[in-house]
C-alpha cells in the first residue's frame, strides 16, 4: 500500500514538473503588454 | 488702464522655475487645475516697469516639446494655440546653470516656434562653487535672445528679469535651427502642403501624441494626416532633430561657457573631481570592486556553511524518518539537494545586491556611468550602454530591455548582443562552487585568492563584452549617431529602507525565479537517474555481486559499486555517455555534460543538477561541495574538478550563451531570429574553443 502511494506521488511530481517546464519554455501563455518582462524571475519589476 | 501681457514660465524639472514664479508674483498667485485634467495650473500677476502688468503662468516642468505625459501636453498645446487666451506674449525658459546643456534643448525648441523667448539662467550663485563662467554677450548673440542671470536663493537678478520681460518686443523671434535642415525633402513637401503655416509648428503637430483639446480640430487633423513617412521614419527624424539641436548647443557652449573643475569649491564638486578623475576615478572604482568581492566571500562563508550542512542533514533525516519508497528517495535525493544547490547562494547574492544598491543610492553609480562613457566610446558603444552592462550583473533580461533608451539602432543592437557576456547573478553559483574547489583559500596582501578569481571573472565578462562591441562596431555596417546625457544626482547617504527593499526583491526573484525551474528539473533528473531501460539497470545488484565475488568487499563498498553501476545505466547515464565524446576534450565527464545541458534552462541549474546526480544512491551526509570534491575522473584518475577542468568550466560559463530566456528576449527586442541564433552559435562556439584550449594547456 505504502509503495503504491509513494509511486503515485512520484508520478504526480514528475507530471507536474514536466508540465511546468513545457508551459514555461514551450507553450508560453500570452503576456500582458503592460508587463515588462514576464515571469522569468529577472527582477525587472 | 495699464497694459497686461501673458508670460509663460517654462523649464525642465528642478531648475527652480517655481522659485522664479514666486519671486515674480509674490503673494499675487492662485492655484487651480487645467480644464478637464488634473494638472495643476499656477498663475499670478507681476507688476513690471513702465506700468506693464504681467499675467504669469507657471507651466509644468518638461524636458522637451516631445510630450510624453499629460503635464507636457499642457505646455505644447498652449504654445501651439495662438487662439488660447493664455498664449504667451513672451516665453521665459528657466534653466539651471549646472545643467545648461540639457536645459537648452527645450529653449531651442520653443524659440523655433517663433515666440519671443527669454533665457533665465538660475542658481547663478553656484557658479563660483562650480568653477563655471559664462560669456553672456556671446550667448545672447548666438542664441539670439536676452539672458537674465539670476539667483532666486540670493534674490539676485529679479529686477533685471522684470525689465527684460517688460521689453519683450526687443527679444528676437529668429529660430535657432531651420526645420528644413532636419530633412530637406520632407520639410519642403510639408511647407508646400501648408504654405501659410510655421514649419516647426507643423512638424510638432505631426509628431506629437497630444490630445489637442482646445485647438481647432480641423486644422490639426489636416496637418496630422500629412504623413508621407512611416511612424518609424518620423521617429528617426525626431532623433535627427535632437542630434541637430545638441550639435547647435555644443557649438554655442564651447565658446560661451567655461567649466574649470579645478576652481570648483563645493563638496560635491570636490568629490566629483576625485571620483570621475581620469586616473583616480578608475583606481577608486577598482578598489571598491575589490572590497565588494572580498566582503562577499568573507561575510557569507558562515551562513553558507550553515545552509549547506542543514540541507545535507535534512536530506539524511528525510531518508531515515520517512517510510522507505520512491517518493522518499525523490525528496531526499532529488528535491532537497536540488533546492540546497540554490538556497546556499542566497547570502552571496544578497551581499552583492546590498553593495550595488548602496552604490546606486549614494549617487556613485552615475559617476561610474560617466567614467565608463569615456572607455565605451572607444569601443563603439554609448555611455548609455553602461547602464545595461551594469544591470547585466543582475540579469541579462532586464538589461537588454534597458537598451530601449539608446537612440542609435547600431549602438542598441551592439549592446543587446554583448550584454550577455557580463557576469549575471545566475553565473555566480557556478563560479563560486568551482572556485571553492580549485582555488586555494590563501591570501595575498589581505585579499583572498578566491575573491580575486571571482573579480577577475567579472572583469573578463566585462572586457569580453567591450571587445566584442569593438569588433561588432567594425563589422556591422549601420550608420547612426547618438548623444549621451546623464544627470548626476547629489551624493546622499543611502536610505536603509530602499537598500533593504532592493536586496529583498532581487534575492526573492533569484530564489523564486530560478527555484521553480530547479525544483522541476531536479524532479525529472532524479527520475532519469533512478530508473533505466534494459537488463543492465534492472539486474545491477546481481551483476555487481557476481563481478566482485572474488574480492573481499564490505557491504558499503558493494553498495557504492551498485549505485554507480545503476547511475551509469540509468536514462541519464545513457544520455550523458552519448554526449560525452563532445565534452571529453574539455576535461568533463558525462555528469558534467548533463549539468551543462540542463543549465541551458538557467545557468544556476548546473549546481543543482550535479547535487541531484551525486545524491542519487548516496546515503552519506556529505555536502554538495564535498561530493563534488570527491568525484574522480573515470579515465585519468585524480579529482574530476582539478585546476585544468575547473578553469575550463569557468571559461565555458563565462562565454557560453546558456540562457533560453535571454535568447527569447533578444528575439523580441530585435524582432528577428537572426540575432539570437547568431548570438547562440558564436558565444557557445567561442566558449567551447576557449574551454578546450584552457584544458589542453593546463592538464
Amino acid at each position: 500500500m505504502n509503495t503504491i502511494i509513494q509511486n503515485i506521488l512520484v508520478f504526480a511530481a514528475i507530471v507536474g514538473a514536466l508540465a511546468f517546464l513545457l508551459r514555461k519554455f514551450i507553450w508560453k501563455k500570452s503576456k500582458s503588454k503592460k508587463a515588462c518582462g514576464g515571469d522569468d524571475g529577472c527582477g525587472c519589476h | 488702464m495699464s497694459k497686461q501681457i501673458n508670460v509663460a514660465l517654462i523649464g525642465n524639472p528642478n531648475t527652480g522655475k517655481t522659485s522664479v514664479f514666486n519671486a515674480l508674483t509674490g503673494l499675487n498667485q492662485k492655484v487651480g487645475n487645467y480644464p478637464g485634467i488634473t494638472v495643476e495650473k499656477k498663475e499670478g500677476i507681476c507688476k513690471l516697469p513702465r506700468g506693464v502688468k504681467a499675467h504669469i503662468i507657471d507651466l509644468p516642468g518638461t524636458y522637451s516639446l516631445n510630450a510624453s505625459s499629460l503635464d507636457e501636453n499642457v505646455v505644447i498645446e498652449l504654445l501651439l494655440n495662438k487662439n488660447d487666451k493664455d498664449f504667451p506674449d513672451i516665453a521665459v525658459v528657466v534653466t539651471d546653470v549646472e545643467n545648461l546643456k540639457r536645459n537648452l534643448l527645450l529653449f531651442t525648441q520653443i524659440k523655433d516656434l517663433e515666440i519671443p523667448t527669454l533665457l533665465v539662467i538660475n542658481m547663478a550663485d553656484r557658479m563660483r562653487y562650480k568653477g563655471i563662467s559664462l560669456d553672456i554677450d556671446y550667448l545672447e548673440a548666438q542664441l539670439q535672445t536676452k539672458i537674465a542671470l539670476i539667483s532666486t536663493r540670493k534674490k539676485e537678478g529679479i529686477d533685471n528679469l522684470k525689465h527684460l520681460i517688460a521689453n519683450y518686443k526687443e527679444v528676437s523671434v529668429t529660430p535657432c535651427i531651420k526645420a528644413s535642415d532636419i530633412d530637406k525633402e520632407y520639410f519642403e513637401n510639408l511647407q508646400k502642403a501648408f504654405p501659410n503655416q510655421l514649419l516647426y509648428k507643423l512638424w510638432l503637430v505631426i509628431t506629437q501624441d497630444v490630445n489637442f483639446g482646445k485647438t481647432d480640430r480641423k486644422e490639426i487633423d489636416a496637418v496630422a494626416n500629412f504623413k508621407t513617412k512611416s511612424k518609424a521614419d518620423l521617429k528617426r527624424l525626431q532623433q535627427k532633430e535632437t542630434i541637430k539641436r545638441y550639435q547647435f548647443i555644443n557649438n554655442v557652449l564651447r565658446e560661451g561657457q567655461t567649466i574649470d573643475v579645478s576652481q570648483a569649491k563645493d563638496l560635491r564638486s570636490k568629490l566629483d573631481r576625485i571620483l570621475t578623475h581620469k586616473v583616480w576615478g578608475y583606481a577608486i572604482f577598482f578598489v571598491i570592486l575589490l572590497t565588494i568581492f572580498q566582503a562577499i566571500y568573507d561575510w557569507s562563508s558562515v551562513p553558507m556553511d550553515f545552509i549547506d550542512s542543514t540541507f545535507a542533514f535534512l536530506s539524511e533525516w528525510t531518508k531515515n524518518q520517512l517510510p522507505q519508497g520512491a517518493f522518499t528517495n525523490l525528496l531526499a535525493e532529488g528535491i532537497i539537494p536540488g533546492l540546497g544547490g540554490i538556497v546556499i547562494f542566497i547570502p552571496q547574492i544578497a551581499f552583492l545586491f546590498l553593495f550595488i544598491s548602496v552604490l546606486e543610492e549614494s549617487g556613485y553609480m552615475s559617476r561610474v556611468v560617466f567614467l565608463m562613457d569615456r572607455v565605451m566610446r572607444r569601443f563603439g558603444l554609448s555611455g548609455k550602454s553602461v547602464v545595461p552592462l551594469i544591470s547585466g550583473t543582475a540579469c541579462a533580461i532586464p538589461a537588454i530591455m534597458a537598451t530601449r533608451n539608446i537612440e542609435s539602432w547600431k549602438e542598441r543592437l551592439i549592446t543587446i548582443l554583448v550584454t550577455p557576456f557580463t557576469t549575471c547573478s545566475a553565473r555566480l553559483p557556478v563560479y563560486l562552487i568551482i572556485i571553492s574547489l580549485i582555488i586555494p583559500e590563501g591570501r595575498f596582501l589581505g585579499l583572498g585568492y578566491q575573491a580575486l578569481t571571482l573579480m577577475l571573472l567579472y572583469f573578463l565578462g566585462f572586457a569580453t563584452a567591450v571587445l566584442s562591441a569593438y569588433i561588432l562596431n567594425k563589422v556591422l555596417k549601420i550608420k547612426s549617431k547618438t548623444f549621451f546625457v546623464v544627470e548626476m544626482p547629489n551624493y546622499k547617504l543611502p536610505m536603509f529602507k530602499n537598500v533593504a527593499l532592493t536586496v529583498l526583491e532581487k534575492t526573492k526573484s533569484f530564489v523564486f525565479g530560478a527555484g521553480k525551474i530547479i525544483l522541476a528539473i531536479s524532479i525529472i533528473l532524479w527520475f532519469l537517474a533512478s530508473y533505466g531501460p534494459g537488463d543492465d539497470f534492472n539486474n545491477a545488484e546481481s551483476i555487481i555481486k557476481t563481478e566482485y565475488a572474488a574480492q573481499q568487499l564490505s557491504e558499503d563498498e558493494i553498495s557504492q559499486h551498485i549505485s554507480s553501476y545503476k547511475l551509469e545505466h540509468s536514462y541519464i547515464g545513457i544520455t550523458g555517455h552519448a554526449i560525452e565524446p563532445i565534452i571529453r576534450p574539455l576535461g568533463y565527464d558525462w555528469k558534467i555534460g548533463i549539468a551543462i545541458v540542463s543549465s541551458f534552462a538557467a545557468r544556476e541549474v548546473f549546481v543543482g543538477t550535479l547535487a541531484t546526480i551525486y545524491s542519487v544512491g548516496n546515503d552519506d551526509e556529505a555536502t554538495i561541495k564535498n561530493r563534488m570534491a570527491a568525484e574522480v575522473n573515470p579515465i585519468l584518475g585524480g579529482p574530476l574538478f582539478n585546476f585544468a577542468s575547473g578553469i575550463s568550466l569557468l571559461l565555458f560559463y563565462a562565454f557560453a550563451m546558456q540562457c533560453m530566456s535571454t535568447l527569447a528576449v533578444v528575439k523580441r527586442e530585435t524582432n528577428s531570429w537572426k540575432w539570437p541564433t547568431l548570438q547562440l552559435f558564436i558565444m557557445s562556439g567561442f566558449a567551447y574553443v576557449v574551454a578546450l584550449i584552457a584544458y589542453q594547456f593546463l592538464k
